[in-house]
């Protein structure tokens, strides 16, 4: 794949994807052309964003010292005073032995509108981004504790240097951190789409000017998309875009740890959500995709101590084993009645036997894709309906995975991933 | 003798023959209206359930748990047949209806006419029971669904009671727009709801005081995350 299939930008022409106010407006008048520009989406982040604001102001100081460049903080309405949190932070260039570059770096604080979500606040970001010409741009989260002024080199350097046009990241995690990402997104974008993007929901990215106005030009911003499924929505439409990606070792992601008890249901429907229907509408794409590629990988990879996660498998197992014997009619009606039957022996096993093969819940995840297609049902009760199964899935993973290593549980995922590209050509073949 | 004859005999047969000339144009004209709407109905039943299989009503049908719904009901005609059928007979019943009012007799002009003024209120009732039937459908599914994956053991149960709920609710209002003993329906419903939801606070509040409060202090304190199970993080 090679970027000329993105169209070159011509912000001339090119009429606002969404209104700015007019004291941003204002502010983008006055800051000019920019060679880089780093977004912060945020709402009620006051706790955490003073730290992320400082380490985009030092990474940017200490990487492209004498570059215009431009922090966006594009927030939803916090309370907490977030907004007054990123003006108010400032770096001590001294003690990080930089020459001050604070006068080059400004910021943008604005409310963003429409659709409430992280989508939303991306879309200011990027029309911003567009009408400064940036050329290199980075959004981060803004609840992260790990990050570090190394991330905004990692994430603008390929860009600006080697002419990518998206960066992943990559980051140093617990083997049983990120299960959905593990045992669904990272597996079916790689086989879908053909590049091993290993976190492609990460969050934090890097991207051109040129897949900027690729994005705003999507007619996406009143959908789904807007609210959640942002991320999954970049690398993918980064990929089908034509775009050159890669990758950025960012070491171990913390951040502000979300409720566990969160509703599981409601977050896996978002993101498998987005990937369905982001299969629909690139079907043209990973339909004619027959194998993987590795994705180049940049920045010092290294070994760190990750956080602890405490599982409770039994609970996942029971959690399945209620889905099991409450949902089959629904699950027979997505899955088929085959898939269904080879999972009813599950019913009745003990913990320590119990295991989803990675064959079957390939099966599983194409009939849900299938199923999603065919709108067998009303598409969020499909959706809902496969949280019992994932956790099923996850169990399987826990239990296999007990004494291995990260690396070593890195091993199994591959195995996974072999697994679900092994069985494509039956997805090509049933979706047309 | 003559006269006899006359006025006895041929006279009341004269009148006769005056009356059955003066009615035998509107049998006619029914005969021509009921034979036209046997005609018309059974040729718009076959086009409407050709269009219907055209569209395909009955996969939508089938996706909407409706064909399964049928077949517990002992209905073994798809939906597109049954459409098409009732197109027939709906049909029938107005030529029918229209046939008789040619005849212009007062008992029968009354009849129709109470006839066509109820039939809005029987398609109305027809369609509050069906969207009814499909809205319980809808929802029970959804609430089956997230009862489970909120691990609540009588997952089955809520999904059933929120079915039976929406239907019954369905039915009471469609009662209520035929007229039918609308006094004792609304009565009836309300007495019926009223004790489902005093019961199951009743049932919530003795039975199930822990896991109310469980809950309660879940939901308006942080305590959850002390008492999570585990921190898996999914994403």
């Amino acid at each position: 794949m090679g970027s000329d299939t993105i169209e070159p930008s011509n912000d001339q022409l090119k009429s606002p994807s969404v209104a700015l106010t007019p004291e941003t407006e204002s502010l983008v008048q006055d800051v000019g052309d920019v060679e880089m520009l780093v977004g912060i989406p945020s709402y009620n982040n006051a706790d955490t964003i003073a730290h992320v604001v400082r380490a985009v102001s030092a990474g940017l100081a200490k990487y492209f010292p004498g570059q215009r460049a431009v922090l966006v903080n594009s927030d939803g309405g916090s309370s907490d005073g977030t907004p007054d949190e990123v003006s108010r932070a400032v770096v001590d260039f001294g003690a990080l032995l930089i020459s001050d570059q604070q006068s080059r770096l400004q910021k943008i604080i604005t409310p963003y509108h429409g659709i409430p979500g992280k989508g939303s606040a991306f879309r200011t970001i990027f029309e911003i981004a567009r009408r400064l010409n940036a050329k290199a741009c980075a959004v981060v989260d803004s609840d992260l504790r790990s990050i570090t002024p190394e991330w905004i080199e990692l994430l603008l350097r390929p860009i600006l240097d080697e002419n990518y046009d998206y960066v992943a990241p990559y980051y140093l995690r617990h083997k049983y951190d990120g299960t959905i990402t593990n045992s669904i997104v990272y597996p079916l974008t790689r086989t879908l789409y053909g590049q091993r993007i290993r976190q492609p929901i990460g969050g934090d990215f890097g991207f051109s000017g040129r897949l900027t106005d690729h994005y705003l030009d999507q007619h996406v911003w009143e959908s789904d998309v807007a609210r959640f499924g942002i991320d999954i929505w970049m690398t993918t439409e980064a990929i089908a875009s034509g775009a050159r990606v890669c990758q950025s070792f960012l070491g171990a992601k913390i951040h502000n740890p979300k409720d566990p008890a969160s509703d599981l249901a409601a977050m896996l429907m978002q993101v498998l959500g987005a990937v369905f229907a982001l299969m629909e509408e690139h079907h043209g794409v990973w339909s004619r995709v027959h194998e993987s590629m590795p994705v180049k990988l940049y920045g010092f990879q290294y070994e760190v101590g990750v956080e602890p996660v405490n599982v409770n498998v039994e609970r996942m197992i029971a959690s399945f084993q209620q889905g099991l014997a409450d949902l089959t009619p629904i699950w027979e009606q997505v899955l088929g009645r085959e898939t269904v039957a080879e999972l009813k022996p599950l019913q009745a096993v003990s913990a320590a036997d119990f295991r989803i093969p990675d064959d079957l819940w390939v099966r599983v995840i194409y009939e849900a894709a299938l199923a999603y297609h065919a709108r067998l049902m009303p598409r969020e009760h499909l959706l809902k309906a496969i949280t019992p199964l994932y956790l099923g899935r996850t169990a399987t993973f826990v239990l296999e995975t007990q004494g291995l290593t990260t690396v070593e549980a890195e091993g199994r995922i591959e195995q996974l991933c072999l697994a679900f590209e092994s069985r494509k050509s039956y997805l090509v073949e049933r979706w047309n | 003798m003559k006269d006899f004859l006359e006025t006895a005999l041929l006279a009341p047969l004269e009148q006769l023959g005056r009356q059955v000339l003066a009615v035998l144009p509107n049998v006619l004209a029914m005969g021509i209206i009921i034979l036209f709407g046997f005609v018309a109905a059974w040729g718009l039943g076959h086009a409407v359930e050709r269009l219907l299989r055209v569209v395909r009503l009955d996969q939508l049908c089938n996706r909407l748990g409706i064909n399964a719904a049928l077949a517990r009901g002992g209905v073994k005609s798809d939906p597109s047949h049954l459409v098409g059928r009732a197109a027939y007979w709906i049909i029938v019943a107005f030529s029918t209806v229209a046939g008789l009012g040619a005849l212009n007799l007062q008992p029968v002009n009354q009849f129709a006419q109470s006839f066509l003024a109820y039939i809005p209120h029987i398609l109305t009732a027809g369609v509050i029971v069906v969207l009814g039937y499909l809205l319980s459908n809808f929802i029970s599914q959804g609430v089956l669904i997230a009862a489970v994956n909120a691990s609540l053991p009588p997952a089955r149960l809520i999904a059933m009671m929120s079915r039976w709920g929406v239907q019954i609710f369905a039915l009471a209002m469609a009662l209520e727009e035929l007229g039918i003993a609308q006094s004792v329906v609304v009565v009836g419903f309300g007495i019926t709801f009223g004790g489902i939801v005093f019961a199951s606070a009743l049932a919530f509040g003795l039975g199930a005081k822990d896991l109310a409060k469980d809950y309660l202090e879940r939901t308006l304190s942080n305590r959850a995350r002390d008492r999570a199970p585990d921190d898996l993080r999914h994403l």
